[in-house]
């Protein structure tokens, strides 16, 4: 029986959500293809306890596997993927992964296929699809060269099962790795110096415009911010007044940003505001003016007082966080 | 005059009363010695060899800077009535400050008419008087330069005055003095009409007037060679540089060839900017118009002209050494906005424009200008073909929200949206409205879909190399539309489009909206009288204005909004808002913002409406009007004030459908 | 320092998308070209190190005719010669072939570093740089924000997800894949455009590269996604649209 292989990816000991969505495409593709679902991920075999029902679940362990690197998990993958012969090998596609899984593919003499949204069966082929040109085209491959195919799944493509007790023992994995293969030397991470404000880097941020009215009202969005875990911005006016430092300017004459979410309180989008948060992947206004051009570039948004809106909003995601 | 004083003090009553009755013809001594005539001889050599020490520099250095690749003498009718115009009628020293101005008027006619008066002087030493004093024509001709040097006399010390104790802050150096040579200028000047017209109060053949010769010959031998070295230079050179000048205002020449980029050393300063750098008279007529300079920004104009001069004479024409550094700054250079008002208000013919874009250039073309939001201006350009590094998509959907046709051939206009009216909120708002009244109008139209940025903010910034690309590719596309006429919204597209791309190709007609408004203006329903109870200011965009000369065509639109009242910088002289020269996308300025310093001009008329005609007039309006609350006047392009006017389009033809017929 | 940039040339990030007769790609007629935006900070981030420790700045690129203009723009900004491999056949390869034509051609030139931008507007594989790693035998690093040479080789700035950081040693020579972003792009300018003229760019055919073209992955189709962008309004009571919106950030964003 052919076998898909999902390698998983521990974040602070148990598999990562993006890897349990991994799994969750994995299982569907065993379905479609009448295989058999096998998960391995470095790590203790405890981790594994709960990934519902498997044909193989592996640790991959070795002292050499402690802290990430390409060469590392390239060996171990590889020495894996030649003893369970697997027809396809999932991964999730994390930064991790767009790390080492070229290489894997390469030394197995196969390319991987990234970053995949979805799949479809047609006849004896199996269709990937892909995201091209930012996400404007979507591209329908399939593999040519003989099995293994490998495969990482994009984040949010999959909606990961409900968590059940892995359905057979983890078996442990000890790949033969010697520490010269071992080119890299990786440090321990670090978050970047919370002082600096480094807004251009910021992957969420929550901008505050005149709509605010007064300097005493910014602690409303500073609250937002806060519950929501981003970085406070301003428009101009908000800087100009000294309400907030000038390094927090979003525009033509400020930063250029582009967080995954830009949340627009109060901010009117002049195009001098508009150049310099264009780049964001999603943006959501709150403004009273359901004319405001802020409104064409947002993905959602919502029309209503500020004052109103945002404190529901603060208390809204303080719920969803828990 | 001493010795005028001195008999007057020692003689009887009745003979003062005689020596105060001045007689009609002027005194001349009887004979000079042949010792007189030698030293005079000597003198004049003296003095002419310590002009030429220094004057000879000066015409060496302008001659050994490089040609002006692009200069053209022909045709000269321009060239001839720049001369009369500026030169001789003094039309502009006059018109811009108009008492000063007549002062200097006066002061350059009388030194026309002493022209003959003082070669006759000369020869009269020499015994070679050609103008008989007591002849028909001697005697009116005298006269004649007589009321001149009256007129010269007070007007130099009014002048003095002016400069010394009333002080205007623009006719100080950088470092606020004024420097004492236009006083012993002054001073000689005053005392050679004095002992010109002394000369008619002494008797002929005295001993006084053989002083007073002598006196006016050495001011005059002594006035001579201190020319040079002063600012009064210009007396010698400015006609010159009036009569050779470019010719088109603001003009951005050409680059010479594959090692020309621009100014960045003493060799690539040409020898017309030689000449008018040599010809500045320190007036402080551009500084005192400039937007940087009157908001505090480092920027002086003049410290530019006389920035070069200073590199010309430390360095001369053939250093290497960069023209960015010890004279003039790269901040300076870059805070300019390109309004024009310096080049236009000089009245000796200096070409601002030329200069501080050629120094842009040279650190732009070079590399050497760094500057976060300028690089990012720039790569915006090259890689998005828009100065706002919007996506291109995002115009897309607005020409189909818009139901705008695509240009086909088949309309008389292409619409020349540019980045503002393409992307900006506030500027499509003025396409809509423009639209709306093409539409009334019947005018056939169709916009580009691959319009790129027309390179405005790349040319007056200084990189040719995107606005060469830009230039390009927009003519090419136009080409290829078959494009005749174009229209827009903005006069800084219009301008590119009309002028700087003839560098690349030959483009098509184009014409701004006011003019295009203008002209339909009978065709438009009048205005419903509650539009246009209010007042209202229109405040004249640069690139309109000076740039094209065109005040009056979008004052009659505006008018439609309320009664017009002027603000005190108007049309020729009107204020800049900021924007220009690509300043609308580099961030921070230093002093205070010049859109602010203008809104302030702007509402001082206490109009309740502020007409604009150019969308980035309007986008820094909006923003300098936001934080004067709610008091503040609204803000209206011409194009919204002709709209407003429009019966509403009837429901079931909503705006965006087929052009409807008029 | 030698320092090889591999740079493809992609069609402009905002491209009017769409889909050619073949149904295979999209209409190329109508569509102007750029510089891969990651490969632009590669390149910076070639000729800061080419600044900072003297060397030579080698781009390549892969690619039909017009490719030569996309090495032209870097050799303006200041790499020292260019390879330009021609084909016109690229896409009927995948990324592992295009790789292998890479190495081939810069074989004989044994640089010290070899950087690639993250990945490729157009295709996004993020791929190309990783492999030729593999196939050079070179170790690698990807998402690469700061390059600082040492006296063992290279310690790197490497972006991890969610704001984490971490920095990494390697010997040289190695290969680095660039994150867009970190640095200042500089602009080209005219003098550049003019000293570049004069500098060597090689063009090599790439069927003189004897890489056997079988890819492993075929693009059969391309597809408009059926949903496009617009603006999505949350009515409601303040409470009832902050519900929504954060059912979306959790659901559609992933931000919660
Ligand atoms: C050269 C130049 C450079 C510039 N650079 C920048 C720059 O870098 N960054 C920048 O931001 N701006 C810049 N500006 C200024 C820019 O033009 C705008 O003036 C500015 O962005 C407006 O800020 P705003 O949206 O906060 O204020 P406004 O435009 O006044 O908008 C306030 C918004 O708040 C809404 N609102 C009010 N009350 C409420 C309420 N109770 N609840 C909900 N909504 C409410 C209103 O409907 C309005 O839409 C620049 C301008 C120029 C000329
Ligand atoms: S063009 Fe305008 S801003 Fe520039 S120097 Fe002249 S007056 Fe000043
Ligand atoms: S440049 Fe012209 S306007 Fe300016 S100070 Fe000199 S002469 Fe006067």
């Amino acid at each position: 029986m052919s076998t898909v292989l999902v390698i998983l990816e521990a974040k602070s000991g148990s598999p990562s959500r993006i890897s349990l969505e991994a799994l969750a495409a994995g299982a569907a593709l065993a379905t479609a293809t009448g295989a058999q679902l096998a998960a391995a991920m470095v790590g203790p075999a405890a981790a594994m306890d709960s990934l519902g029902s498997l044909s193989a679940a592996i640790a991959i362990e070795h002292p050499l596997l402690d802290r990430y690197t390409a060469d590392g998990y390239t060996a171990a993958c590889a020495q894996l993927i030649a003893r369970l012969q697997p027809d396809y090998v999932l991964f999730p596609h994390t930064y991790q992964v767009r790390d080492f899984a070229p290489r894997l593919a390469t030394r197995l003499g196969r390319v991987l296929l990234s970053d995949v949204t979805a799949f479809s069966l047609d006849g004896n082929t199996v269709t990937f699809t892909r995201q091209l040109f930012q996400g404007k085209l979507n591209g329908h491959y399939h593999a040519a060269a003989p099995a293994p195919c490998l495969v990482s799944i994009q984040a949010g493509a999959f909606h990961a099962a409900p968590s059940a007790p892995t359905s057979i023992p983890v078996e442990s994995f000890a790949p033969a790795l010697e520490p010269s293969a071992i080119r890299t030397q990786p440090g321990e991470p670090f978050r970047a110096a919370t002082q600096t404000v480094d807004l251009s880097s910021a992957p969420l941020i929550v901008s505050v415009g005149r709509g605010i009215k007064d300097e005493a009202n910014i602690a409303l969005v500073q609250e937002l911010a806060q519950a929501l875990g981003a970085e406070l911005a301003a428009s101009r006016p908000i800087c100009d007044a000294g309400w907030l430092p000038m390094e927090r300017q979003v525009g033509s004459s400020g930063q250029t940003v582009a967080p995954k979410l830009y949340l627009a309180v109060g901010i009117s989008g002049a195009i001098q505001h508009l150049v310099g948060m264009k780049g964001s992947q999603c943006v959501v206004a709150i403004n009273k003016d359901e004319n405001a051009p802020i409104f064409e570039i947002a993905d959602y948004g919502i029309v209503g007082d500020l004052f109103e809106v945002v404190p529901a909003l603060t208390t809204a995601i303080r719920k969803a966080k828990g | 005059m001493a010795v005028v004083a001195s008999s007057i003090l020692s003689a009887s009553p009745a003979a003062l009363l005689a020596a105060l009755a001045p007689s009609l013809t002027l005194a001349e001594p009887a004979t000079f010695a042949l010792w007189q005539r030698l030293l005079l001889l000597a003198l004049i050599l003296g003095s002419g060899w310590l002009f030429w020490q220094r004057f000879g520099r000066v015409v060496r250095r302008i001659l050994a800077a490089r040609k002006d690749a692009d200069f053209q003498l022909f045709p000269l009718g321009r060239r001839i009535w720049d001369f009369f115009w500026e030169v001789l009628c003094q039309a502009k020293v006059i018109r811009e400050r108009p008492l000063p101005g007549l002062a200097h008027a006066f002061v350059f006619w009388s030194f026309l008419a002493f022209a003959l008066v003082t070669t006759n002087h000369i020869a009269t030493g020499f015994g070679l008087g050609f103008l008989d004093p007591a002849g028909l024509f001697g005697r009116f001709y005298f006269l004649l330069a007589g009321v001149f040097a009256l007129l010269c006399a007070v007007s130099i010390a009014g002048l003095f005055v002016r400069r010394f104790f009333v002080r205007p802050i623009w006719l100080a150096h950088k470092d606020n003095t004024i420097s004492a040579e236009s006083g012993i200028i002054a001073g000689l000047i005053f005392l050679l009409m004095a002992t010109y017209l002394a000369a008619y109060w002494v008797p002929s053949g005295s001993t006084a007037a053989l002083v007073l010769w002598w006196l006016h010959t050495l001011t005059l031998l002594s006035f001579l060679p201190l020319v040079p070295h002063t600012k009064h230079l210009h007396l010698i050179l400015s006609p010159l540089t009036v009569f050779l000048s470019r010719g088109s205002f603001s003009r951005i020449p050409p680059l010479a060839d594959d090692d020309d980029f621009g100014l960045v050393t003493g060799r690539d300063i040409t020898q017309l900017t030689a000449l008018q750098v040599y010809s500045c008279v320190e007036c402080g007529r551009c500084t005192e118009h400039c937007p940087a300079a009157n908001t505090g920004k480092e920027l002086n104009p003049r410290e530019i002209i006389l920035g070069l001069r200073g590199y010309l004479n430390e360095y001369g024409p053939a250093s290497e050494q960069p023209l960015l550094g010890r004279y003039n700054s790269q901040q300076a250079a870059f805070q300019c906005t390109t309004c024009g008002s310096c080049e236009f208000q000089c009245p000796v013919g200096i070409e601002h424009l030329p200069v501080i874009v050629g120094l842009r250039r040279g650190a732009v073309n070079t590399g050497e200008w760094d500057d976060d939001h300028g690089g990012k201006l720039f790569l915006a350009l090259e890689r998005n073909g828009n100065a706002l590094g919007m996506a291109h998509s995002e115009r897309e959907k607005f020409l189909a929200r818009e139901e705008l046709p695509a240009f086909d051939g088949s309309q008389e206009y292409c619409l020349w949206l540019g980045c503002m009216g393409g992307y900006d909120p506030k500027g499509r708002e003025i396409i809509r409205s423009f639209v709306q009244v093409m539409r009334f109008l019947g005018t056939s139209y169709g916009v580009l879909r691959r319009e790129k940025c027309t390179g405005d903010p790349a040319r007056r910034l200084g990189n040719d190399l995107v606005f060469q690309q830009l230039a390009e590719s927009n003519l090419e596309n136009l080409a290829q539309n078959k494009v005749k006429k174009i229209i827009s919204i903005c006069p800084h597209c219009v301008r590119t489009i009309a002028e700087d791309w003839k560098a690349y190709g030959t483009p098509p007609e184009i014409e701004h909206h006011s003019e295009f408004l203008a002209r339909h203006q009978a065709r438009m329903p009048a205005a419903a009288p509650a539009a246009s109870a209010g007042t209202t200011v229109f405040h004249d965009p640069c690139y309109l204005g000076r740039y094209r000369n065109v005040y009056d065509e979008p004052r009659s639109i505006a008018a439609a909004s309320g009664t017009l009242v002027e603000a005190e910088r108007s049309r020729e002289r009107s204020f800049c808002c900021g924007a220009g020269g690509g300043l609308a996308f580099l961030g921070e300025e230093q002093g205070a913002r010049v859109s602010e310093t203008r809104v302030g001009q702007l509402i001082e008329t206490g109009a309740s409406t502020i007409a604009a005609a150019c969308p980035f007039c309007n986008t820094m309006f909006r923003d300098a009007l936001a934080s004067r609350g709610d008091a503040a006047p609204q803000l209206l392009d011409i194009a919204q004030i002709a709209a407003a006017s429009l019966p509403p389009a009837p429901a079931s033809n909503p705006a965006g459908s087929l052009p409807n017929p008029a | 320092m030698k320092i090889i940039v591999a740079i493809k040339q992609v069609p402009e990030r905002d491209a009017r998308i769409r889909i050619d007769s073949s149904g295979r790609w999209i209409a190329l007629d109508d569509i102007e070209f750029r510089m891969n935006e990651s490969d632009a900070y590669a390149l910076e981030e070639a000729l800061l190190l080419k600044e900072a420790h003297g060397g030579e700045v080698i781009v390549l690129s892969a690619g039909p005719e017009r490719v030569g203009q996309t090495i032209r723009e870097a050799l303006a900004k200041g790499a020292d010669r260019g390879i330009h491999i021609a084909s016109d056949s690229l896409a009927s390869l995948d990324a592992l072939g295009v790789a292998r034509l890479m190495a081939a051609a810069i074989a004989d030139e044994h640089a010290d570093l070899i950087l690639t931008g993250l990945q490729s507007d157009d295709l996004g594989l993020g791929q190309t740089g990783v492999i030729l790693a593999e196939l050079l035998g070179i170790p690698h690093s990807s998402l690469i924000l700061k390059i600082e040479k040492t006296d063992s080789g290279l310690r790197l700035l490497r972006e991890l997800e969610d704001g984490w950081f971490q920095h990494i040693s390697l010997p040289t020579p190695a290969l680095l894949t660039i994150q867009s972003g970190n640095t200042k792009l500089r602009y080209a300018t005219l003098m550049g455009i003019k000293k570049a003229k004069t500098k060597e760019l090689r063009t090599v055919d790439a069927a003189s590269l004897g890489i056997d073209a079988q890819p492993g992955l075929l693009l059969d189709a391309v597809a408009l996604p059926s949903r496009q962008k617009t603006t999505q309004m949350l009515p409601g009571t303040p409470a009832e649209a902050a519900a929504a919106l954060v059912a979306k950030l959790q659901q559609e964003v992933r931000v919660l």
